[in-house]
């Protein structure tokens, strides 16, 4: 029998390559800026579900407001709080009230001037439960109303002094708005917000980009800018990408310009190309941190928490996953803030420790798997971790965790989420370890992340003390740093104050809460606000 | 008469039963642990230590690329027969039914239709949660319209066939007949769409797992693997490269060995 076969047909193509010779001329190098042009900004931190940051109070929304709302105050690089819409502070005897000179040529974009009546609505507006706000409220804790002595003076009255007042009101979340635009209904206002700043919020189109054009009616930059005047930007384009694979190679083919959330690997990576600059801005206030829910079992028991910590090896997590752009932190602040304290020795990787600590807790047998059981209970912890928060080298970091407490005896339950189901978790208190960041200017974010106070719910839901730490002698500590003005006093109160949070095994830190920025070489003059490491774009200008 | 294999044919085999070992016993083919971590080895290229280099944290991706195999194939096996099984019960309703039944189950079977398959099993997971569980039961609920179309058309067909007429004539009843006569009718065409439907679970499967919306970190399943890697696709490729590779093969092979077999059934 012979069988035949069809042997396959082999077609080779062959094509052209027209090369377009074009004017591909050597980049210019202008030394004055130049005029004109559209920045396109790619994010990967989350898209926002309101532009204006009243509502809520996030990164991602701090970031892009940035460009269109201004601030009362400012901070320089040296962290010395500077004049932006208001020239002028003085603080009364007593602590209990503050009055602020305004600038006198100030008009938001929709042409309403710039008053002490609109700084007091802004307060009013972040106070109403109804904007569901948290981080502006929280700053806002002792404010308890803002009066207009005259037109260009506002006066703060507190409940209590608060030496933490003009690091809170440096903040983007507590940025000036136009009181006529917060009149309109909170959805309106959460598309086209209207502010001061060098940039004008024009067009928002879903899941795609928000559009922002520049304010040719602009006077009011910062002390610390680098230029008087209006933007020298024609238009920003703030595209939403949140695949970071994407984002880098869209700044690579140059389609994009900036790129933000930078993986640590993209940023080796980027070392060797020279079209590409990076920016390294760690933001202020707390640390990046996995904090323990002490107030529901097993982590209520101080020695399960400190088990926990000891048998997590953290070290070779932050060196394998980071390649090297951001050091291990034992502190509860960020790097940048003066009155941290680290602890190193608190947080070695010990399993003998772990596991004898464990023993002494009673969670003396292990079943088949492995893990620790105490009345037929099972070490079990639940780990909700927000996939928009936490960027995909964090979570292998978490992974990594998972692995190393795993053999102490813990199951530790990784669950990823979306941002409002992962707000959904912490609110019904539903959760036993979390990674939430944190930012506010300075160490009064101690009283934020740990005082008993908040714990209690902001009208948003929101609540800030993860870890659940409820000790009147830390409160009384944190209470009495917020309202003095004595600066090594301060300090030494905030010191306490730390060493009460890591001696209690409360939290687990792990590097400085990172904001790596990558740029095209030819996008010149961008800097980050020395507040919260936001980037601006006002003295941008494109080199091309 | 029976085709000869072509080599296709016995490279799928072959490649299958491949796959079947590593579901069954994967501490045969590579006897580590696929979750064991070592942070200090992350990132490795392909090696002889690593024949499929290592992962973020120093996993190594060969371990987990097997140990991942039985995830994926019994993803792809259980959603095939959960498809299968509700086709057949609709696709007997609708053949051996009374004419208002056929007409009835006909029409849900069309609205299924209306619905992409990948878009029924999205909203099922959103309804219930994502989890393996739910992933396997959401991919074989969205196959299963199409099997229950072809199941009918096959009951039809052996229903007017003279031999079921002459048993209906022998007063056999409804069940017997079914049993004896419709099923075994019936199971060739089952069997090749079953082969063919599980390639396409395991794809299904793992997008779903690559959204996210499957396996659970840090789980060796292929689609979750391939999503973890593809932050790094830029500097690392074998972290994509390798689970990628399984998926395709896996697919491949069970969908050529299926038309294989459609072949020799139209031939028989």
């Amino acid at each position: 029998m012979t069988r035949t076969r069809t042997l396959p047909l082999l077609i080779a193509a062959s094509s052209a390559i027209v090369l377009l010779s074009g004017c591909a001329a050597a980049a210019p190098q202008n030394t004055e800026p130049v005029k004109g042009g559209t920045l396109v900004y790619a994010t990967g931190d989350a898209e926002p579900s309101c532009l204006d940051p009243h509502v809520g109070g996030n990164f991602p929304q701090a970031i892009i407001s940035t460009q269109y709302l201004e601030s009362l105050v400012s901070k320089n690089v040296d962290g010395e709080v500077i004049a932006w819409l208001a020239t002028e502070w003085t603080v009364a005897d007593d602590g209990l009230s503050w009055d602020f000179t305004l600038r006198d040529d100030v008009t938001f974009t929709d042409g309403t001037p710039f008053t002490a009546d609109a700084v007091a609505a802004n307060v009013a507006h972040l106070k109403d439960p109804a904007t569901a706000s948290s981080t502006g409220y929280l700053a806002l804790d002792k404010v308890a109303s803002v009066e207009s002595v005259d037109e260009h003076t506002a006066r703060f009255n507190l409940t209590e002094p608060d030496s933490a007042l003009l690091d809170s009101l440096s903040q983007p979340w507590l940025a000036i708005e136009s009181p006529a635009a917060l009149q309109r209904p909170q959805e309106v206002n959460c598309e086209s917000p209207v502010g001061t700043g060098p940039f004008v919020v024009t067009g928002w189109n879903r899941q795609q980009s928000v559009t922002l054009e520049r304010n040719d009616d602009y006077v009011s930059p910062p002390a610390d800018a680098a230029h008087e005047g209006v933007a020298y930007l024609d238009a920003i384009e703030w595209r939403f990408l949140p695949d970071s694979a994407s984002r880098y190679a869209a700044l690579r083919a140059g389609t994009v310009d900036v790129i933000d959330s930078v993986q640590p690997d993209t940023i080796i990576a980027a070392e060797d190309d020279d079209a590409i600059e990076h920016i390294d801005a760690p933001r202020p206030g707390a640390s990046n941190r996995i904090e323990l829910n002490s107030s529901v079992a097993p982590f209520d028991d101080i020695a399960v928490r400190e088990a926990f910590i000891r048998s997590a090896n953290v070290d070779d997590a932050v060196s394998s996953l980071l390649f090297g752009t951001a050091d291990r932190s034992y502190s509860a602040l960020s790097s940048i803030e003066k009155a941290g304290v680290s602890e190193p020795d608190l947080f070695d990787y010990d399993q003998k420790e772990a596991a004898r600590l464990l023993d002494e807790a009673g969670w003396t047998e292990k079943d088949d798997d492995g893990y620790r059981v105490k009345n037929g209970k099972r070490l079990e912890v639940d780990f909700p971790v927000s996939t928009n928060q936490s960027i995909p080298a964090e979570v292998s970091l978490f992974e990594q965790l998972q692995s190393t407490t795993k053999e102490a005896g813990f199951k530790v339950n990784l669950e990823p989420l979306d941002l409002s189901s992962w707000y959904g978790v912490l609110g019904e208190n539903d959760y036993n370890l979390v990674s939430a960041p944190y930012t506010k200017v300075g160490p009064d974010v101690l009283r934020i992340l740990f005082h008993s106070d908040s714990t209690i719910p902001a009208p948003s839901g929101y609540f800030a003390n993860h870890a659940q730490v409820k000790d009147p002698a830390l409160d009384a500590v944190l209470d009495r740093a917020s309202e003095i003005t004595d600066e090594d006093e301060r300090q030494e109160l905030y010191a306490e104050a730390q060493k009460t949070i890591l001696d209690g095994y409360f939290i687990l830190p792990l590097y400085d809460q990172q904001n790596h920025y990558l740029l095209r070489s030819d996008v010149e003059g961008l800097r980050t606000m020395p507040t919260v490491a936001t980037p601006t774009l006002f003295d941008t200008w494109l080199d091309r | 008469m029976v085709r000869r294999l072509g080599p296709l044919e016995v490279a799928a085999v072959a490649t299958i039963a491949l796959l079947a070992l590593a579901a069954l016993a994967p501490g045969v083919l590579a006897p580590g642990d696929p979750l064991a971590i070592d942070p200090l080895s992350s990132f490795e290229s392909p090696s002889f230590a690593h024949p499929f280099g290592t992962d973020e944290s120093g996993r190594d991706i060969y371990t987990r690329v097997v140990h991942g195999t039985g995830a994926s194939l019994l993803i792809g096996l259980a959603a095939t027969a959960i498809g299968i099984g509700l086709a057949l019960a609709f696709g007997l309703l609708a053949g051996f039914g009374p004419r208002w039944l056929d007409f009835g189950t006909t029409r849900v079977i069309e609205v299924l239709f209306a619905f992409p398959g990948l878009l029924f099993a999205l909203l099922f997971i959103v309804v219930y949660g994502p989890g393996v569980v739910t992933s396997t039961i959401a991919v074989g609920l969205s196959t299963a319209p199409g099997y229950a179309r072809i199941i009918r058309s096959q009951v039809i067909r052996v229903r007017t066939s003279p031999y079921l007429e002459a048993a209906t004539v022998l007063g056999r009843g409804r069940t017997a007949r079914i049993v004896r006569h419709v099923l075994p009718n019936v199971a060739g065409a089952l069997f090749v769409l079953a082969t063919l439907g599980i390639g396409q679970s395991i794809v299904w499967a793992s997008s779903l797992s690559y959204l996210g919306l499957g396996a659970v970190p840090p789980a060796a399943e292929w689609g979750a693997m391939l999503s973890a890697g593809r932050t790094y696709i830029a500097s690392f490729w074998w972290m994509t490269f390798f689970p990628g590779l399984f998926i395709v093969l896996s697919a491949a092979a069970t969908t050529l060995l299926g038309r294989s077999l459609q072949q020799n059934v139209r031939a028989s």
